[in-house]
């Protein structure tokens, strides 16, 4: 091919406007905050929400729920994409809502950085989302790491904080280097990086299945880190901890549903070929996450640490949707196990932002209330909002009629649907022994003292925030059917 | 409006009604939580009305109206199945119910829980027609459910006094065996049918009839019929909740709670949901025989040995308590000798003049000043005679005196029985014959001894301390801390209109329902495509269709059967006993004193349940507290499992060491062990 | 064996020499030099793939830039290697028995005929078109979303930067010259009327 030959289109930028529109709103804001001369950073703070809240209405009206590729195929615009990008949006809306008060709390973290850096990290999400080709996936990854290695390290004179950004980064770029590295072997396998492509040459057999394997386990150990399961989970206590919990709250929801994104992109929509190879695999993540997820946050008593033990617990307990999709070639019910997984990941988004978003509204300046012994009577302090907790909690354990368990009860009917009888009685043994470690806290609001019976201060939008947000649980759980067939149909247009 | 909104109307308004005055019984005055309640009621009511015109002009219905949830290939609905039956029950239930709502104005006036009173009656209203409306076994179970936990909180309404909560832990308990039976018999449907939907099932029922299962390991021995097992434990379920032997125990001691609950949950509707529900149910039971036989057994034991208890009651409410027990057992024979029709206009007859019976007793109670013991009573006509006839009138439908209510249901459930041919049969026409006349007599010694003869309230009250006390002594701890009754000298009054409206109003059905409604409900077409009868197997109600030949003239025909004379002879020897010669009850007393403590002591039930399953529990669960969970549980499995927990959590902790290389490590080696089964596999 | 066949092993056989020095060498500045050698050598395979563009971009970057920078630091900085390496020794035997595994385990699967599968698939250049003309086409037209997508991540690493290390402006002593020209005398000097201290 001579270069006079190269045709070049200009590509159609339409289905990635909400990314172009985040892009542009993200550098401007970074400009306008540098006049901003208002400590709190009013401005930047409406600013960034409004960038957000523009984003969600671009999305939802450029979608059109056919797939359109752009970019050289490089991004792709589907059902799925659009719905995992509209609750991005909304989840950073709210975790920034939430975290408010804490940052304006902490100088060091009130600067316009940790607004313009969320915005970074939320765009490094939608490429994630919207991913197409292998490259496309580690950039997006990298974008939105990268602002959350900054973002956890925001606050410098905390000497914890520091040291999760250094574990944080470090392991993160191992995790990325043994991402890129299973990408380039199955570039080497397949001559492509484009995902559909890549699923195009599988189906014709023309790939080396041991080189292809052999870059899967890369792969799987990079999507691994990122979603933090067993064994490559070992950042996530850490780093929950150390970081600021406004930062945490941002770790621990919205970057799940790019993760899943990704999963679903990577390992569904390229590779579905090796299904039995990568289901194997996350059959052992997956149990080891539940294990060792629900025993060690027995032990621990610290509320952010005792979380995220719980988030590897409840990553591995969504995998067990994601490995039964497709039984011996037949994929019969790929579609009932993966919107299962779906359900899980955005309930538990929704649950861990209300959870991590009930620390930040006990915090004040100079106390981080994030140990256990901190919500101990809080139903004397704020009967509301200690009833609020006490449904994400039992969500979380999966009590019967919150959203919780309609998440475990679909991924277990999935599991068992497929055969694997004992991998759901495996999973149910070890949602019991977590569902200790919730109720404890329920007990501990409810049933002890007080160490401060100051009552608790709120703002009217953060009450009324967290008050949706526990009520979503709770009603989710009532009409879960909405949401449910939400997924599937999101997942049947896309895949 | 579409039919499908105003189906959906008719168990969400009383609900609405519920959640007006519940959920702010403390802050809204009194009038608004009835008037709430009582518009719920009334509009569920009206608009059951225009759905019975609807069906009768043949549009039946059936579907969902929302989907809870579907998972895989189970969908869980709430649905609608309105049909003759449905439309049947739903008029009966919020009719009752309405009349209930507005007798609670009067008889709780005084009653520092009256919102949450009201709250808690609209909600049962709301509970029992989903129960009834339902078109699959998922929510026909949630109604079932919710049911009974209305009557528990309503059973301990005066949560102060140690006998209600005692009665309603018990009513709780049994109420625990039945449904552990119905849910066992839901999931049996739900793993070989594989679905809950009622069409779905009956569809598929004949071919499952000569299904055998094992009950045990797939052991020879153990097998059974599949329909027979399950129509067995689907009817346990109906034992708890329509009380029968020996399921009925919880059912006197309801009584605890207000007259108003007693007469609306413990006698019209919620007791009959088991009956409803085998009625719904006929196309499975029609395909078992042993299960007709134990229904039918099951309700002649209960029809017959409950009415005699009646008899030495002296709690105004236990008597007419024992009486529904004893109507429950016609029910479930008429089930049982596949007459489902006739237990359905029976269920319908009884909820009106039952309902008549508790509120009039309800009526008297308020007369009296809360004084429940007949001996206490006497001439009351004088002082309260509306009360006075609609109570006559309530006693003749239920005794069945011809072209009253009680007499077109009952009769015909005594003529199925005499002409089926199931097994246990004969027994069952032996004990609904006998039971005439143990119906006639004590609802007539009532009768004589509350509304005639002298008048022994307030001088009868110093009486009262100890002969009260020959009973069980729940009673009386009642009697000391709640009936006052009447100071000497004081005389009783006529209630306010509120309470003798719905008598006057729940009389009229009770004398006019069955002779209008015998000819459609039980040999028209009226129940053609609802119940299924096998006519060749069970041909009691083909043969009794030919027996019949008019309403006026089987009323006429009764004065030359047996029936109507046991209950006339029931009636005269009551009169001879009680206001002709009061002496001669006494003496038999003393002649046959086993038998009557025999009596005295319900047959021991109690105190078997007592003994054995309570004493039991008690000492399994001290066995099992001292082994097990001193020994076994403390001693191994937690301090065990706490040993082994804080050494899993300790190990993970030294992994957790706060190392990067550590992690590093910890994440290489996952790689690498990932790799090596890997490659070691392709 | 041909030439190229050679001047590959050559360079491959210096590159993993290079690189075990830089994890080895004892000297921080002596492992930043070994690091250099490994880029060198890895420019010089990438030139036997007639990849000259990129060869030389690595020289560029990494080896003139990157790598200066990184000896300034160190050099800088002083760092005392030997401490921060303290438990490298009694981690190594752990440490390489996996790694010569995994070694052994890649080997296992990518070694022998495999190789062949990427000789087949690497497109001829074409005859008009140079090396840097073709990266620029394709960086431009094709792969213009990450490359945007790499600017955004390279802005991020700015603002991060910048956020991260930059102290608050009061602690710097620098003076602004437009207030230093507009002061006066009597703001310069405050005069603090006290009361004479008595003696005994």
């Amino acid at each position: 091919m001579t270069l006079a030959e190269m045709q070049f289109v200009i590509p159609d930028l339409r289905p990635a406007s909400a990314e172009l529109f985040m892009l542009a709103m993200a550098c401007g804001i970074l400009l306008v905050d540098l006049f901003v001369k208002d400590k709190k950073r009013t401005l930047t703070f409406v600013l960034t929400q409004l960038a957000l809240l523009g984003a969600a209405v671009i999305t939802f009206m450029t979608s059109t729920g056919e797939i359109a590729y752009t970019f050289s195929n490089m991004y792709v615009d589907d059902l799925l994409g659009d719905l995992l990008k509209l609750l991005t949006y909304l989840t950073v809306i709210v975790v920034l809502f939430y975290s408010r008060g804490y940052v304006l709390d902490r100088p060091q973290m009130a600067k316009g950085e940790y607004y313009t850096l969320t915005l970074f990290a939320t765009l490094g999400m939608m490429v994630m989302i919207s991913a197409n080709h292998f490259l496309t996936v580690y950039l997006g990854l990298e974008l939105l790491s990268l602002s959350l290695y900054a973002l956890v390290a925001l606050n410098r004179d905390s000497v914890q904080a520091t040291e999760a950004a250094m574990k944080y980064f470090v392991l993160g770029a191992l995790a990325s280097g043994l991402l890129l590295y299973g990408m380039s072997m199955i570039y080497g396998a397949t001559g492509t990086l484009e995902i559909t492509a890549v699923a195009e040459r599988l189906y014709q057999g023309q790939a080396n299945k041991s080189i292809l394997v052999f870059g899967l386990v890369f792969l799987v150990a990079g999507i691994a880190f990122k979603l933090g399961v067993v064994p490559f989970h070992m950042w996530i206590p850490d780093v929950y901890h150390g970081a600021p919990t406004a930062i945490t709250l941002l770790i621990a929801s919205a970057p799940k549903l790019a993760a899943f994104a990704i999963v679903m992109r990577m390992l569904v929509n390229g590779l579905v070929v090796l299904a039995a190879d990568w289901q194997m695999m996350l059959i052992i993540l997956s149990v080891l996450s539940m294990a060792i997820g629900n025993l060690a946050a027995i032990a621990q008593t610290n509320l952010k640490r005792m979380l995220a033990y719980s988030a590897i617990s409840h990553m591995g307990f969504m995998l067990l949707g994601l490995v039964t999709g497709v039984i011996g070639g037949d994929a019969r019910f790929a579609l009932n196990a993966y919107s299962s997984s779906m359900f899980y990941v955005i309930t538990y988004v929704l649950t861990s932002a209300g959870t991590f978003g009930m620390i930040l509204l006990l915090a004040r300046a100079g106390f981080e209330s994030d140990l256990l012994d901190d919500f101990k009577g809080l139903n004397k302090r704020s009967p509301w909002f200690a009833a609020m907790m006490m449904m994400m909690m039992f969500s979380m354990a999966g009590v019967p009629f919150f959203v919780g368990f309609f998440a475990k009860f679909s991924v277990l009917q999935a599991v068992v649907a497929a055969g694997y009888l004992w991998l759901a009685i495996a999973a149910v043994i070890f949602s019991l022994i977590g569902a200790f470690y919730y109720l404890r806290v329920v007990k501990l609001m409810y049933f002890d003292q007080p160490n401060d019976p100051s009552p608790i201060h709120a703002p009217f939008d953060v009450k009324l925030l967290m008050s949706a947000n526990g009520l979503a649980v709770a009603l989710l759980g009532i009409f879960p059917q909405a949401l449910m067939s939400i997924c599937a149909v999101a997942l049947l247009r896309s895949l | 409006m579409d039919m499908k909104s105003l189906y959906l109307l008719v168990p969400l308004a009383p609900l609405a009604g519920a959640m007006i005055a519940g959920l702010f019984c403390r802050i809204i005055p009194r009038w608004v939580a009835h008037t709430a309640t009582i518009a719920g009621v009334a509009i569920a009511f009206f608009a059951s009305f225009l759905i019975f015109k609807d069906v009768m002009a043949g549009n039946t219905y059936n579907g969902p109206v929302y989907q809870w949830l579907t998972s895989g290939d189970y969908r869980f609905e709430v649905g609608f199945l309105i049909d003759q039956l449905t439309v049947t029950m739903m008029l009966v239930v919020t009719s009752v119910s309405l009349m209930v709502h507005i007798y609670t104005i009067g008889y709780m006036k005084e009653d520092p829980g009256y919102n949450r009173f009201f709250s808690y009656i609209s909600l049962f209203t709301f509970s029992m027609l989903i129960l009834v409306m339902s078109n699959n076994f998922m929510q026909l179970f949630f109604g079932w459910e919710a049911v009974g936990l209305v009557s528990y909180l309503l059973i301990g309404f005066w949560y102060t006094r140690p006998t209600a909560i005692f009665a309603n832990m018990k009513a709780f308990l049994v109420n625990r065996v039945g449904d552990f039976g119905f849910i066992l018999g839901i999931g049996l449907v739900l793993a070989h049918f594989g679905t809950l939907d009622y069409a779905a099932v009956f569809a598929k029922a004949p071919s499952l009839a000569d299904v055998t299962i094992s009950l045990f390991a797939d052991r020879e021995w153990a097998t059974v019929s599949l329909m027979s097992i399950t129509c067995i434990l689907l009817f346990i379920g109906a034992m708890g909740k329509s009380a029968q032997v020996p399921l009925h125990v919880w059912l006197p001691d309801s009584m605890e709670g207000p007259t108003p609950i007693s007469a609306l949950i413990h006698a019209a509707t919620m007791v009959t949901a088991g009956i409803f529900m085998v009625a719904r149910m006929s196309p499975l039971f029609e395909l078992s025989d042993a299960a007709l036989t134990f229904v039918i057994v099951i309700g002649s034991i209960t029809a017959l040995f409950m009415g005699f208890l009646g008899i030495i009651q002296n709690d105004i409410k236990r008597v007419v308590a024992y009486s529904t027990l004893s109507q429950l057992g016609y029910m479930t024979v008429a089930l049982g000798a596949s007459a489902y029709s006739v237990a359905i206009f029976h269920l319908m007859t009884h909820a009106f003049f039952k309902a008549l019976l508790f509120l009039g007793a309800g009526s008297v109670i308020i007369g009296m000043h809360h004084d429940q013991d007949i001996r206490n009573m006497g001439g009351l006509r004088k002082y309260m005679p509306i009360t006075w006839i609609t109570s006559l009138i309530g006693s003749l439908a239920l005794i069945g005196t011809p072209f009253f209510a009680g007499f077109y249901s009952k009769d015909s459930i005594i003529e199925a029985v005499a002409l089926s041919t199931i097994p246990g049969a004969g027994f069952a026409y032996f004990a609904v014959l006998a039971g005439v006349f143990v119906t006639a007599f004590y609802s007539f010694r009532m009768y004589f001894l509350v509304f005639h003869g002298e008048e022994r309230f307030g001088k009868a009250h110093d009486a009262h301390g100890h002969d009260a006390h020959e009973g069980d002594h729940d009673d009386e701890e009642v009697a000391h801390d709640h009936h006052h009754g009447l100071a000497p000298g004081q005389k009783p009054h006529e209630t306010p209109w509120v309470v003798t409206l719905p008598l006057v109003l729940l009389a009229i059905p009770s004398v006019i329902i069955g002779f209008i409604g015998i000819e459609p409900m039980l040999f028209g077409d009226y129940f053609k495509g609802v119940i299924h009868i096998n006519a060749e197997a069970h041909p009691a109600m083909s043969e009794l269709a030919h027996h019949f030949h008019g309403a006026v003239a089987m009323a006429t025909h009764a004065l030359t059967t047996a029936p109507f004379w046991l209950a006339l002879s029931g009636v005269a020897l009551s009169w001879f006993f009680y206001l002709k010669r009061p002496d001669i009850p006494a003496a038999i007393k003393a002649r046959v004193e086993p038998i009557y403590t025999l009596l005295e002591n319900k047959y021991y039930f109690d105190k078997f349940n007592e003994v054995v399953f309570a004493g039991g529990a008690r000492l399994l669960g001290r066995g099992l507290w001292k082994g097990g969970d001193v020994g076994l549980i403390d001693g191994i499995v937690v301090n065990g499992s706490v040993r082994l927990v804080n050494w899993l959590a300790s190990m993970i902790r030294f992994f957790q060491s706060g190392h990067i290389y550590h992690y590093a490590f910890t994440m290489i080696i996952g790689v690498f062990v990932l790799l090596t089964l890997w490659v070691s596999r392709v | 064996m041909e030439f190229k066949t050679f001047v590959f092993y050559f360079f491959a056989a210096i590159m993993v020499f290079a690189a075990l020095r830089v994890i080895t060498a004892r000297n921080p500045v002596q492992a930043a030099l070994f690091l250099v050698l490994t880029f060198v050598s890895a420019s010089g395979i990438w030139m036997l793939l007639q990849a000259e563009f990129l060869a030389i971009a690595l020289v560029l970057v990494y080896v003139g830039a990157v790598m200066v920078l990184f000896l300034f630091v160190v050099m800088m900085l002083d760092i005392n290697l030997d401490r921060v390496r303290e438990g490298f020794w009694s981690y190594l035997p752990l440490g390489a028995i996996v790694a010569l595994l995994m070694v052994a385990e890649m080997g296992l699967v990518l070694g022998g005929n495999y190789f062949d599968l990427f000789e087949n698939k690497v497109p001829q250049a074409a005859a008009d078109a140079t090396n840097v003309m073709s990266v620029a086409r394709l960086m431009y037209t094709d792969y213009v979303y990450p490359v945007e997508l790499a600017s955004v991540i390279l802005l991020v690493g700015i603002v991060a930067a910048v956020v991260l290390t930059m102290r608050d402006r009061r602690k710097t002593k620098a003076v602004d010259p437009a207030t230093q020209v507009i002061v006066k005398a009597k703001d310069r000097m405050r005069v603090l009327q006290m009361p004479s201290e008595k003696q005994g």
